[in-house]
């Protein structure tokens, strides 16, 4: 099996990074959000797989689960 | 277990009927507080301040292009600036795009008599603590902030037209 | 589920819009998938909408299960039909929804139901969700019908880091119970093929990061990884990278690059001596490794005579490599229609 080293990293510094971020402090104001806003910067909307990618790659695959959930975006209400 | 799906299902289309039936929330009129002395740059890079337009009711939206639902709510602003010009009320379209020229793209494609100024740096948002985009904030003749509002409904044009009406009626001072 | 999931979350772009996707699948085997799919998501309130969508698989040989039995090819059909609601209470987001599917030998029926909530501002958004299947093979070319049940639960917690990062932690668990043989693959038990053995209890669980970084010059980086684990031993390792750049403000050019990795269940072998107590055909249960390379273009042409303003086409070309020598290749196009209800 592959172990994806890159992989760990990713997901030790985006547990560390939404810890640290998510204990209060606020970086980014709500008029700031230009970049965040484009639909590239979703985690739902341009997920790495598309449900229609999820449910074939389902049929090959042993694993399965973990699509991106909502959150980003250009937070307006 | 088809029951049990079935009995879920039942379930959850309750909730929905209720969730459809109530209505959207109800906007909270807090404390008068004094506008910011905030100043902006027009289109032609003339500078605009908020303190100019006092003894008049000022309608103040902060929008951006990239921001949906302030984008559908600027027709409807530009809309209320034309019926109240004449009743002394400026609205004040306050654009904080980092990029001049994705607001020009938008502007460009939407005629309009309202004032817009452009705070590409923010600064006029934080004097007004804004929490959400787009925010909205209704100015009495005093320079006092009687009515904010957050986002965008479709019944927002109704209930500006009612509170710019009460500080329309009241008297200047 | 997955798609599931996804359904609850795309939710967030709350507008009423008209999404019909065509996709066509093609793998070394010559099974050949094509799949028109509508989806419909309807804003009944400022706070309220409710989605919709149907899809439809021609499938020309359902699987390579299917060809192996019937080596002229099969027709098949799936069906898959799903609707649900979200309504925003504040800062609160709550989904509500089922989906169920048919195909010849094969049917599906699930709930969901999901909470998100934003904090900080936007800044940070907590969101979690659960779902129920009923899963019900048909032991074809038996008559008879088995049951499988899945439950599955899931947390986030999606954090901006800078003007230009959003990161996105994740955690799924789900508990698979009752028949999950593959009832169409032939195991090699002491010389005899038999239809496969597997356990009856799955618990599945993944670990997922997520980041996105916007650059200059209008491109977007992401990044995605996933962890997965579950009781019959098997581990995968999925990553991939993309690219997003506006070519010109009106088209989108993206690249993504997934490498995946899995090892094989405990009971999986190629051929089995004894009487083992579990045994599979299943090559979904077999280690590999695979490679994935996606291209995708997304034009927003404006104003077009026949098509309403906002409206955006898509095309997207997938090809997979497996080492066990499984390929395939999607071609999907797609127009999404943004609909006006004044």
């Amino acid at each position: 099996m592959h172990t994806h080293a890159l992989g760990r990293f990713l997901l030790l510094a985006a547990i560390a990074a939404v810890a640290l971020m998510g204990a209060g402090c606020v970086t980014v104001q709500p008029w700031e959000r230009g970049r965040l806003a484009d639909p590239q910067m979703r985690f739902d909307e341009n997920g790495s797989l598309t449900a229609y990618q999820a449910h074939w790659l389902e049929a090959r695959e042993g694993s399965a689960g973990g699509s991106g959930v909502q959150g980003g975006g250009c937070g307006c209400k | 277990m088809m029951r049990t799906v079935r009995a879920l299902l039942s379930l959850a289309a309750a909730i929905a009927a209720v969730l459809i039936v109530v209505g959207p929330d109800v906007v909270a009129a807090p404390a008068p507080t004094a506008a910011p002395a905030v100043e902006w740059r027009g289109a032609d890079g003339a500078v605009v301040r908020l303190a100019n337009a006092k003894g008049k009711v000022v309608l103040v939206d902060f929008w951006a292009s990239w921001c949906p639902p302030c984008k559908e709510s600027f027709p409807a602003l530009d809309v209320i600036q034309r019926d109240y010009r004449a009743r002394g009320v400026d609205v004040i379209a306050v654009n904080v795009d980092e990029r001049r020229k994705d607001a020009d793209a938008f502007l460009a494609a939407h005629p309009h008599q309202l004032l817009v100024v452009f705070d590409p740096r923010g600064e006029s948002p934080k004097a007004f603590k804004v929490r959400g985009m787009p925010s909205s904030f209704v100015i009495d003749r005093r320079g006092e902030i009687r009515y904010t509002h957050q986002g965008y409904s479709q019944g927002i044009e109704r209930t500006y037209r009612r509170e710019l009406d009460v500080l329309i009626a009241e008297p200047v001072r | 589920m997955t798609t599931l999931f996804a359904l609850a979350a795309t939710h967030t772009l709350a507008q009423n819009e008209l999404n019909v996707q065509f996709h066509q699948f093609q793998d070394t085997r010559g099974v050949t998938v094509l799949s028109p799919t509508v989806e419909l998501s309807q804003d009944f309130t400022d706070r309220t909408t409710l989605r919709g969508s149907f899809g439809v698989d021609a499938i020309s040989a359902a699987s390579d299960s299917c060809a192996r039995c019937h080596h002229q090819g099969v027709s098949s059909q799936r069906l898959v039909g799903s609707a649900s609601l979200t309504r925003k209470f504040g800062d609160l987001k709550w989904t509500i929804g089922g989906e169920y599917s048919r195909e010849n030998f094969y049917r599906a029926t699930t709930a969901l139901t999901s909470l998100a909530r934003d904090l900080n501002n936007g800044n940070t958004t907590i969101a979690g969700g659960f779902t129920f299947s009923l899963n019900q093979p048909t032991l074809h070319p038996l008559p008879q019908v088995e049951q499988q049940y899945a439950s599955s639960g899931y947390a986030a917690i999606t954090q901006t880091l800078t003007k230009t990062t959003i990161a996105q932690v994740g955690y799924e668990l789900a508990r698979v119970n009752g028949f999950q043989s593959n009832p169409y693959l032939r195991a090699d038990v002491q010389g005899i093929m038999l239809v496969g053995q597997a356990p009856d209890l799955r618990t599945r669980q993944t670990l997922t990061a997520r980041i996105r970084q916007a650059l200059p010059a209008d491109t977007y980086f992401e990044a995605n990884y996933r962890h997965y684990f579950d009781s019959w031993q098997l581990r995968s390792n999925s990553i991939d990278v993309g690219l997003s750049h506006y070519l010109t403000k009106p088209v989108l050019a993206s690249v993504v690059y997934r490498r995946y990795g899995q090892t094989g269940a405990f009971f999986f072998q190629r051929q089995y001596a004894g009487s083992p107590e579990f045994f599979t055909a299943d090559f979904r249960l077999a280690p590999f490794a695979s490679d994935l390379y996606t291209g995708k273009l997304v034009i927003t042409p404006g104003a077009m005579a026949w098509l309403p303003k906002g409206s955006s086409l898509l095309v997207q070309y997938d090809r997979y490599r497996a080492d066990n020598g499984f390929e395939a290749g999607t071609l999907t196009g797609g127009l999404r229609v943004p609909l006006k209800l004044k």
